[in-house]
């Protein structure tokens, strides 16, 4: 895959192109519309913030990860009571590059909630996104994790959904032959999980589709009221060396997939004006719960996740492995000097289980005081009481499969625990947010999609209320969270978008 | 970070993840963590960096208060020195609970990529050569 990068552009001078499509962004959504537009037979051309990364020999430890494929390190984070990491890939591929490659479908309660509440046209009825649901399926190689590389994380998650009689499966996931390096957080290795940079951004480069990458689009260029192209700058994303400029000519459209942080930051930076831009802003927040067992997990040796339990999807928590790289593990482990050394040592016996909630919380995004990117997120106490109740589930699951001790990670429980009845004091606990430490990693909401423009910063088609040309087509648009992992979804509602657009 | 700084960070490293604690495993000061933390100096958000010498000041500093002994963090005794961070992080304060877990973080986040710590743990698809950051790269 060839890209034109800093590296490509160092020392020559600023630069200007022309494409019937600019696509800010190359993660699910970006890619997925380049893919649609390109083969369609549109000169497209995309901007990524991120570098390129390889096909696969990702190194194995997080660090070089963070540093060259999330953003901010893996340090962004919401402040509200509590400060939560807001994970995202920033790279060619986008988060995809760094996920854990789930695949959901969107919830037919959830499409059926925006349909009502008059959000959608029929672009996005529920039939039309299945028949693009099957051939993202397809495409992408989907399928459960196979049981050879389920690896003792799952299975142990596995078996104690089955002791306490509870719904659960083996996660379908976007990997084509998985070999279980548990390693999906870091980039996969052997090139297995099919990523936006190894399947839809060298398609739409077959198709003649040009990538830019390490180039931050700085703003959306606007004449007569059409978005006519974007301002970028190439820009080292770890060093912050600068490079030449760039000016891309629009002659179509300026789609925007920046995700449910960059694209509203970007249209603020634009000049966009809406009330609702960069507030409704959704997530799934996440916690973990560790285990540590006589028998080995070895949770580098398996799929990074391979297994969910569904049953209380109702309730709005869904729950499934974490595998984790070493060093992210000893740092959630409890304790300091010898006592942790001797757990890190002890790692190949510890299995770590997470619970995702579909919050309540909105939020907002917008620019800081330094006009850096600022978010606040504060959880709901109905979305900590989902919390509470969900840790107290999965220290149950620990124990019903055999944990010798358990280490929930919630301010006013032990460190430690050897028995689910420790775990009561979680039912008397106040719905205080800082008892726990949380990461999120979908985000949505924060350019939402309404055909009324004082409900919508978009409407059906994904056009921006009162610009021509100007498209915002990833998981900004969506109403509502999911409860569930979003990948598919955004291909999907992306796929349709460009469609209605090629 | 002034150098002094990274001293005192290396100091706290060495307290979380003590050398001689277990027969298999270095302790954080016989690892090359000082190259994580020039990396992170250099190129981490301005944000996580002035986090991380907040932190690493008033765990130093918070010693005297916890101990009753008029020295600093890296003066103190191995079991005073763990002290110290056990109380830190036990703090009804949210804020300061969390300046031991951030460095706690940034300790395990060099000490445990580094493939001699990971294969002395036992992973099986570990890199041959240390990352750039522990060799002074960047």
């Amino acid at each position: 895959m060839t890209v034109i990068d800093l590296d490509a552009t160092r020392g020559t001078r600023d630069r200007v192109d022309e494409a019937d499509f600019v696509i800010i962004g190359t993660g699910a959504a970006g890619a997925t519309a380049a893919r649609v537009l390109s083969e369609a037979g549109h000169d497209v051309a995309l901007i990524e913030e991120g570098p390129a990364p390889p096909q696969a020999g990702f190194r194995a430890d997080a660090y070089s990860a963070f540093r060259s494929y999330w953003r901010d390190m893996g340090f962004q984070a919401a402040r509200g009571r509590a400060a939560i990491p807001i994970l995202q890939g920033r790279a060619v591929g986008g988060t995809t590059v760094v996920n854990g490659a789930i695949v959901h479908r969107l919830p037919e309660a959830v499409h059926a909630g925006w349909e009502s509440d008059g959000a959608l046209d029929s672009r996005l009825s529920y039939d039309a996104l299945t028949r693009t649901f099957e051939t993202l399926d397809r495409e992408l190689r989907v399928g459960p994790a196979p049981e050879s590389v389920l690896g003792r994380n799952n299975g142990t998650l596995r078996a104690a959904v089955k002791t306490l009689g509870a719904r659960g499966n083996v996660t379908l996931r976007n990997v084509d032959g998985c070999r279980g390096s548990g390693r999906c957080n870091q980039g996969c290795p052997t090139g297995r999980k099919q990523s936006m940079h190894r399947t839809f951004v060298p398609r739409a480069m077959r198709a003649g589709a040009r990538v830019y990458a390490t180039c931050r689009a700085e703003r959306v260029r606007f004449s007569r009221g059409r978005a006519s192209g974007v301002s970028a700058r190439f820009r080292h994303p770890v060093t912050g060396e600068r490079g030449p400029r760039l000016t891309l000519h629009a002659r179509r459209a300026v789609l925007v997939a920046a995700s449910a942080v960059g694209t509203p930051m970007l249209l603020l930076r634009s000049g966009v004006r809406h009330p609702l831009l960069g507030r409704r802003f959704a997530a799934h927040p996440g916690t973990s719960v560790m285990g540590i067992f006589d028998e080995p997990v070895r949770m580098w040796s398996g799929a990074t996740q391979g297994y969910e339990t569904t049953e209380f999807l109702d309730d709005d928590m869904k729950m499934e492995t974490v595998g984790v790289p070493l060093e992210i593990g000893a740092a959630r482990m409890p304790g300091f000097g010898a006592d942790l050394v001797r757990r890190v040592a002890d790692f190949g016996h510890v299995a770590q289980w997470g619970v995702q909630v579909k919050a309540r919380a909105r939020g907002r995004v917008r620019r800081g005081l330094f006009g850096d990117t600022a978010i606040h997120y504060d959880l709901t106490d109905e979305d900590v009481s989902r919390f509470r109740r969900g840790v107290a589930r999965l220290i149950e699951m620990m124990f019903a499969t055999g944990a010798r001790e358990v280490w929930p990670g919630v301010h006013g429980l032990p460190a430690r625990i050897t028995s689910a009845d420790a775990a009561a004091g979680l039912a008397d606990m106040d719905d205080d947010p800082r008892r726990f430490h949380f990461i999120a990693a979908h985000l949505f909401g924060t350019a939402a999609m309404h055909p009324d423009h004082r409900r919508g910063v978009v409407g059906p088609d994904g056009g921006v209320h009162g610009v021509e040309a100007l498209h915002v087509i990833d998981s900004s648009v969506f109403p509502s969270n999911l409860g569930v992992n979003p990948q598919h979804s955004i291909c999907a509602i992306a796929w349709r978008l460009a469609a209605a657009l090629a | 970070m002034f150098t002094f700084e990274k001293r005192w960070l290396l100091r706290i490293a060495d307290a979380i993840l003590p050398a001689g604690a277990h027969q298999r495993l270095p302790g954080a000061r016989e690892v090359p963590l000082g190259g994580l933390v020039d990396d992170l100096n250099r190129f981490a958000p301005w944000t996580l960096c002035l986090a991380v010498r907040a932190a690493t000041w008033i765990v130093t500093w918070f010693g005297p208060v916890i101990t009753g002994r008029a020295r600093l963090f890296g003066g103190l005794s191995v079991p005073e020195r763990g002290r110290v961070l056990e109380e830190l992080s036990r703090s009804r304060v949210y804020l300061i609970r969390e300046l031991p877990v951030l460095l706690k973080m940034v300790s395990c986040l060099g000490y445990g990529g580094l493939p001699s710590v990971q294969r002395a743990v036992g992973l099986t698809s570990v890199d041959a050569h240390p990352p750039a950051w522990a060799r002074g790269g960047a």
